[in-house]
């Protein structure tokens, strides 16, 4: 098994000793989704079809959006990294023949195999609530593209979060600029509203930046709110940025190397 | 507080209040009403939310935040060993001045929002409203206290204080949209819907007693749970000195 595999199997138990953190998630996981319902079915109540979707759609639209959280979605990766910078458990990596790009992608990818199991548990548990209410999509070319669009994604809030942890080789407290980010990518990312809602002019603005494709453009392909030739240009666009943020990613990286002092024995 | 820190926090909040607005604005660009509520009227609601929680961000929120990390770590000595109530020198440990300064942007909120909607409340709707406030701010005091409490039997419970954030969005809900079971979860057993509604209410309607008795129960109730759950975790705390 490659040292990445290891570092994966590490990351699962470790993670798995949080399990009741993502138990707590996945309960007001519940409590996210009522709210939607309640104020979205307040909005419909006067309206058959809002920016002309249904209710039906609207909602399976965030269920989508909350369901990849658990699958793909970054959690507390920077906060981590910002430790083990700040309590020195970096300098172990700069010894040994292993990335912590690598490394911590493995165990990011560890933390949401167990978070999606809770995903799943909460989706089975939600389903048979909310049966009327979700839409399921039946075009397998969208269901194809969602699959690397998913990738991407992940690649995407990772590589964001990674960077907003390495800020600790400059930063005592990165806290700030990582809740001052969320604000800006759960806005920009549709968590609060479906991005298609917005004027067109905005939507357009915001299809070009990265974080379109932190939860909006997977969610939107998978409910089938935009077809095959939307996902695949979006695709494209999306790579180019996945891109962009690993490279981001490494050059933050040597940079702030450059700024380190390992102290200690 | 560094001037730095300051700065980004106090635009954090800033921004945070602007998701809500913005989310406001989407919303009612598509209907013109909610639950029977206008835009302003809504945003008023919000901006009266978002007061409450501004203030428990600028009051409690650092004191209680570190309270349940200080719990897991042992670091819940030092509480311990001042000679005051532990609950009242963990949670007022400190002042967050970007929390303070963003509540100034709240009461602009629900300030512009009166404005649009011609209202012009007097001095005794304003006292009225203010102690509906203060009575919200000590409900949010008590759950978050509850919340973190839970520190003392689950240890690695992190992140549960994240819990107060999600029931807190129901308090940007109008009570009218809440019907069935989510009625009687969270407006009569969950008082999330009652403090942002009550004191909204005193502006857009003028004194309700109801509103004000009712809000003024789940204040004492509340808060007496907390001290309780508080008190109970207390004596499971162990030292984590010799």
């Amino acid at each position: 098994m490659t040292k990445y595999g290891q570092a994966f199997l590490a990351g699962l138990q470790s993670n798995l000793v949080y399990r009741w953190n993502f138990g707590v998630r996945s309960i007001f996981w519940f409590f996210h989704l009522a709210v939607v319902y309640i104020l979205w079915g307040a909005a419909y109540a006067a309206n058959p079809t809002i920016g002309g979707y249904t209710f039906a759609q609207t909602l399976t639209y965030f269920v989508v959006i909350f369901v990849l959280q658990f699958f793909i979605g970054a959690f507390n990766e920077d906060y981590q990294i910002s430790e083990d910078i700040r309590n020195g458990l970096i300098n172990q990596f700069l010894l040994k023949p292993i990335h912590y790009y690598g490394y911590r992608l493995s165990v990011f990818a560890a933390a949401r195999v167990v978070s999606g199991a809770f995903g799943i548990v909460a989706l089975l548990v939600a389903l048979p609530i909310f049966r009327g209410y979700i839409v399921i999509p039946h075009d397998w070319t969208l269901i194809a593209l969602s699959i690397p669009a998913m990738c991407l994604t992940a690649i995407i809030q990772f590589s964001i979060a990674y960077c907003f942890g390495l800020l600790a080789f400059w930063f005592l407290e990165i806290q700030g600029f990582v809740i001052l980010s969320m604000a800006v990518e759960t806005l920009l990312g549709g968590q609060i509203v479906p991005l298609d809602l917005l004027p067109p002019a905005v939507f357009n603005v915001i299809r070009f930046l990265p974080f379109f494709y932190q939860a909006y453009f997977p969610a939107a392909i998978l409910t089938g709110r935009k077809g095959v030739d939307f996902a695949l240009q979006g695709l494209a666009i999306q790579a180019f940025w996945a891109f962009v943020l690993v490279c981001l990613a490494e050059f933050v990286w040597r940079k702030g190397l450059k700024h380190h002092t390992a102290a200690g024995g | 507080m560094f001037r730095g820190d300051l700065f980004i926090w106090a635009s954090v909040e800033l921004l945070w209040i602007s998701v809500n607005v913005i989310m406001v604005g989407v919303i009612y660009s598509h209907t013109p009403t909610v639950a029977g509520w206008s835009m302003y009227q809504m945003l008023l609601l919000v901006g009266t939310s978002m007061l409450i929680q501004r203030f428990l961000m600028g009051f409690f929120w650092s004191g209680i935040f570190e309270m349940g990390r200080n719990v897991r770590t042992g670091l819940f000595d030092f509480i311990l060993a001042q000679p005051g109530d532990p609950l009242f020198m963990a949670s007022t440990r400190k002042l967050e001045l970007d929390g303070l300064l963003n509540s100034l942007v709240a009461m602009g909120l629900v300030a512009y929002s009166a404005r649009k909607l011609g209202l012009h409340p007097g001095l005794l709707d304003l006292g009225y409203y203010g102690f509906m406030v203060a009575c919200g701010v000590m409900i949010h005091f008590s759950f978050l206290v509850m919340a973190v409490s839970l520190a003392f039997w689950i240890t690695s419970a992190q992140g549960v204080e994240g819990s107060y954030f999600t029931l807190m969005e129901f308090s940007r809900l109008p009570k009218q949209a809440f019907s069935g079971l989510a009625s009687v979860i969270f407006v009569w057993i969950l008082p999330v819907v009652v403090v942002s509604n009550a004191p909204a209410n005193e502006i857009l309607h003028g004194f309700n007693r109801d509103w004000m008795l009712g809000l003024c129960a789940a204040t004492i109730v509340w808060f007496a749970l907390a001290v309780l759950v508080f008190r109970s975790g207390l004596k499971r705390y162990t030292s984590a000195s010799s």
